[in-house]
């Protein structure tokens, strides 16, 4: 068989272009997700994403559509009740993580028969990104993308110095809302192929691979992207080759790359 | 016409919660270009105080005006250096860039230049968590320096620098503050650096127990109010506090 025959297939080249749609975006906000330690908010929100995946099917409208507008519901749930409750933010996203996951469960389970959606939403298919799938995912991610391109130094001087980058004039939270949402948006946008339950690896992986080896915060940048086009694209590829699950596939090359590089730099305590 | 204060605080009054007030019905001026220093006990409110007049918190009761202006409107004319900067020190930011981030359309050149003039000009392309405590404290300054404030706000700005290095990082202070002609605000616990360096300063113990000049306020009486009845002061021979 013609090794690069499958990027000749059509659901192939629709999940390549998904894929490194969402290596751009899913490593570029993760930097600010490890550097504002939010890696439990990422998970959060695809958990709980499952409850609009199940609303979606039961109302027979796209579970896609409703689960981004869960997951952003979710996020200035998080967002308002940070800033209005003494709860620590861990408790408050553990609590609306498991109650979404849970109502996601419990609406499923009310549907009979067989769910191969589901399962695809739950780890991930190459097979499941439909044409309007990445029309959602392309449009999307160039919105986010440009977002980010031009907010980068206010997010990252918020994420550093949170009372300087106020006195500079950064409107902290607008801005803090803004990011929560585009990351609900961007961790839903990647529910498709990687899966509600790996995700949010793909947000951590690239950045803590590229924390280890940049020099500067332009090539954390670079590095973080650059990590997470190649494990989406070389995961995609094994995944067809190998028949096995996307997300899995593609999040095992992007541990495998985690401990090569741990292991071959020193990023032991000593 | 007399000029503008720096700082006016009218009748501040803040509690956190359900607790005790941290600040009861504080009310003094601050004379632009003087540098004032803030002393008194560990809990006494100085921290707070500071943050209610760069406007991170906003008091209960009482307004702030930082030259004629509430706080929020004033934030273009403000620099500030905490007393703790804590940050991941694994995350990769080099000193430039770390600039940069406050001051984007800053020049590299003056960037480089305000380096030199601190005396840690090798560091430009460093990281930030690989600097000292006294480099960081430096780089700190730079950061608010480069935007020309006319107020400098420094929490404890000598905190985590060895006694070597506290000497000359108020002389440089000072410098800052005659090349510029900023207003400097500080909050200190060293009275012998108060006694040196500042014009003005404010005793506060949850109230302003009292403002004015270092050999006025710095008395055994006055610190007794201030600290307890073991505070006194003693003087060298040579005059130093």
């Amino acid at each position: 068989m013609d090794a690069f025959a499958l990027f000749g297939l059509p659901f192939m080249q629709r999940a390549l272009l998904a894929g490194i749609a969402l290596g751009l975006v899913l490593p570029f906000l993760g930097v600010f997700v490890t550097l504002r330690r939010m890696s439990f908010f990422g998970d959060g929100i695809a958990h709980a994403a499952l409850a609009g995946v199940a609303i979606g099917l039961l109302a027979g409208i796209s579970p896609f559509l409703s689960a981004l507008g869960f997951a952003v519901l979710f996020g200035a749930a998080v967002f308002l009740l940070e800033r209005k409750t003494t709860i620590s933010s861990d408790a408050l996203i553990g609590v609306l993580f498991t109650g979404g996951l849970a109502l996601g469960v419990i609406l499923i389970s009310l549907r009979k028969g067989y769910q191969p959606e589901l399962l695809s939403f739950l780890f991930g298919s190459i097979l499941s990104v439909a044409p309007q799938d990445l029309a959602i995912i392309l449009a999307f991610s160039g919105a986010i993308l440009v977002v980010m391109l031009n907010l980068r130094r206010q997010f990252t001087l918020l994420a550093l110095d949170r009372d300087t980058a106020w006195l500079y004039g950064v409107h902290t939270g607008a801005l803090d809302l803004l990011f929560y949402i585009l990351l609900c948006v961007t961790i839903v946008l990647g529910v498709k192929l990687l899966g509600i339950v790996l995700v949010s690896a793909l947000l951590i992986i690239p950045p803590t691979i590229a924390k280890i080896l940049a020099p500067s915060f332009r090539t954390l940048l670079l590095g973080s992207i650059l990590a997470g086009e190649t494990f989406i694209v070389l995961g995609l590829v094994l995944s067809y080759w190998l028949d096995l699950p996307s997300g899995a596939t593609i999040i095992l090359t992007g541990v495998l790359a985690f401990l090569l590089t741990a292991a071959t730099r020193a990023s032991f305590k000593a | 016409m007399s000029e503008t204060p720096a700082v006016q605080a009218n009748h501040l009054w803040l509690s956190y919660g359900s607790a005790e007030p941290v600040l009861e019905d504080v009310s003094f001026s601050i004379p632009q270009r003087t540098i004032a220093a803030i002393i008194g006990p560990n809990g006494c409110g100085k921290t707070t105080l500071l943050k209610v007049l760069l406007g991170f918190l906003a008091p209960q009761q009482g307004t702030v005006e930082i030259l004629g202006k509430p706080p929020r409107e004033a934030r273009s004319g403000v620099a500030y250096v905490p007393q703790h900067f804590t940050f991941d020190r694994s995350f990769p930011i080099t000193v430039l860039e770390f600039l940069q981030l406050s001051h984007p359309t800053c020049p590299r050149e003056k960037i480089a230049d305000y380096l030199s003039h601190l005396n840690i000009a090798a560091t430009l392309n460093s990281k930030l968590g690989s600097l000292s405590g006294g480099q960081l404290q430096r780089v700190l300054i730079e950061r608010s320096m480069l935007g020309d404030p006319k107020i400098l706000f420094l929490d404890e700005p000598a905190a985590g620098i060895d006694i070597a290095g506290e000497q000359s990082f108020y002389d440089l202070i000072l410098h800052l503050h005659r090349e510029h002609g900023c207003t400097v605000i500080m909050v200190s616990h060293e009275l012998d650096v108060v006694a040196n360096f500042a014009h003005t300063v404010l005793c506060l113990n949850r109230k302003l127990v009292c403002q004015g000049r270092p050999e006025q306020v710095l008395t055994s009486s006055t610190l007794q109010r201030l600290y307890g009845k073991e505070a006194s002061v003693y003087r060298h021979h040579h005059g130093a506090l």
